[in-house]
């Protein structure tokens, strides 16, 4: 059987595994988008907070994927669960980061007007300073969707959803004449996914980056 | 990520230095908002602390699992994955990965750096850029996997995945970072008649010495992660701890497993930033 016609024959199970590995990372990635803001801006105003952030978030980073795994799984267990978490733990680190920088970099003579035309602090939070740090906030969110789809595909092996299944189906059956077509779909299918996903986010850039800030 | 979008946001030059999972600059640099001047100093101090906390923590950590493990009660499957030496044979191999993996990514991705960025082969550079972008994209697993397949089990396989899984970002790490040089100073020591390859080695790479210190560490905790997985190959290393955990769902293997490749991962993070502060060329410290 040749790739083509594996791929004919599954293509049922590969869409199924595609569109969990794709649910998962994106809904991991929406909690972490939404976390990796709300502790950027609780942490930008203050060094220390700022530094205690990144610190704590590149530490989580350092840590290989299927250790974290391995950590999760006594905890919370096999399955979905440990999934969820290392991809949503993983996911914080690009967009803390960037977030915290981002706010940091908007000009204070900005600020200070929109202070001076009267605007409230949440006012100025939401309408001057998250809008100017967005951009660099949506690429720590592209950097860490990228991380995310390898990661996903290392937390299928402690039965975690994804195409992740299919690469431990094939070096579980290394030397069967599937092996290479199985290897071979799961690992092209993620790298699909993810260039699918940068290319959504070319987009959302477009429509949500305000316009007087567009390189 | 540079090439993949034609229009970058401000915040490119943040994200251009984390190839994957750097974040040296991060700590050491001064932010983009202008500060008093003693940015470099401060940044020394909190590395300072940072790298006297680093350790102690890994000490207490390992103290306390070494201490469980006396009193923990092994039933034969968990005692039989740990016993003989396989620990101390699972860590060696890991280490041993991890060191071959990243000479080889060194010796190929920063000679290929300099080459890409020469004004005959500067036409290539987007294409590895690409290439690299492309590489980001690619799960470990399933490179490893392949490889596997391609060339057989066994150590080989997962040294050629490893190598390849890295090799990408520390190229790219070192073409932007050659990239980033003042071009005035090198019209400067062209100026004074320097030879292209003495503005290479007297002014080009010194001055990129801090971005490939970084490469040198994205190499080594990538490959320390993507060590992991070479059990799947065949490959040994800790690896082969957490997948006994997991398949024979004994917990206590699992868990060392796991802690082992964490503080392994933290203390080659710990002594490459080491390397990085201690490493950097003097004139660079302030004013960067």
């Amino acid at each position: 059987m040749n790739f083509w016609e594996y791929l004919g024959s599954r293509h049922q199970q590969l869409l199924a595994d595609a569109y969990q590995h794709a649910s998962a990372v994106f809904q991991c990635m929406v909690v972490a988008t939404v976390l990796g803001v709300l502790i950027g801006v609780a942490a930008y105003r203050s060094e220390w907070a700022g530094n205690l952030a990144t610190t704590a978030t590149s530490t989580v980073l350092t840590v290989p994927a299927l250790a974290m795994i391995g950590l999760l799984v006594p905890v919370v267990g096999l399955g979905v669960a440990p999934t969820v978490t290392a991809l949503t733990l993983y996911g914080l680190l690009p967009v803390v980061r960037n977030a915290i920088v981002g706010l940091r970099g908007v000009d204070p003579a900005l600020v200070d007007a929109a202070r001076g035309i009267g605007m409230s602090g949440p006012a100025r939070l939401l309408r001057v300073e998250l809008p100017l740090a967005w951009p660099p906030i949506l690429t720590g969110v592209r950097v860490a969707t990228q991380m995310l789809m390898g990661i996903a595909a290392i937390a299928a092996y402690a039965s975690g959803p994804g195409l992740g299944n299919e690469i431990f189906r094939g070096i579980a059956s290394l030397g069967s004449k599937n092996a290479l077509n199985q290897v071979l779909a799961g690992t092209l299918g993620i790298i699909v996914l993810a260039l699918l996903f940068d290319a959504v986010y070319v987009l959302i850039g477009r429509l949500t980056i305000p316009r007087g800030i567009r390189g | 990520m540079s090439t993949t979008g034609g229009r970058r946001p401000g915040g490119e030059h943040e994200v251009r230095g984390l190839v994957f999972r750097d974040d040296g600059e991060a700590e050491t640099e001064p932010e983009p908002e202008p500060r008093p001047p003693s940015p470099a100093r401060a940044g020394r101090r909190i590395s300072r602390q940072k790298l006297t906390l680093l350790p102690a923590l890994l000490i207490a950590v390992l103290l306390a699992t070494w201490l469980w493990f006396r009193q923990a009660e092994l039933d034969p499957v968990s005692e039989n994955a740990l016993s003989d030496g396989r620990v101390s044979k699972a860590l060696w191999q890991h280490v041993e990965l991890t060191v071959i993996s990243t000479f080889f990514v060194l010796i190929i991705a920063i000679p290929l750096g300099v080459l890409l960025t020469r004004a005959a082969f500067r036409k290539a550079t987007p294409v590895a850029m690409a290439l690299a972008n492309t590489g980001q994209a690619t799960p470990a697993i399933g490179l490893l996997a392949l490889l596997v397949i391609w060339l057989g089990i066994g150590r080989r396989a997962a040294l050629i995945g490893i190598i390849v899984y890295a090799v990408l970002p520390v190229l790219s790490n070192t073409i932007a970072g050659l990239k980033a040089n003042d071009p005035t100073l090198l019209e400067a020591a062209r100026g004074i008649g320097m030879s292209p390859l003495g503005v290479l080695t007297r002014v080009e790479l010194p001055l990129a010495v801090p971005l490939i210190l970084a490469g040198v560490r994205t190499a080594l905790v990538l490959n320390v992660g993507t060590a992991t997985l070479a059990t799947f190959g065949g490959g040994g290393g800790l690896g082969v701890l957490i997948t006994t955990g997991i398949t024979n769902q004994r917990m206590p293997v699992l868990v060392l497993g796991s802690i082992l490749t964490v503080a392994l991962a933290l203390l080659v993070d710990w002594l490459a930033s080491l390397a990085e502060l201690l490493l950097r060329p003097r004139g660079l410290e302030v004013g960067t």
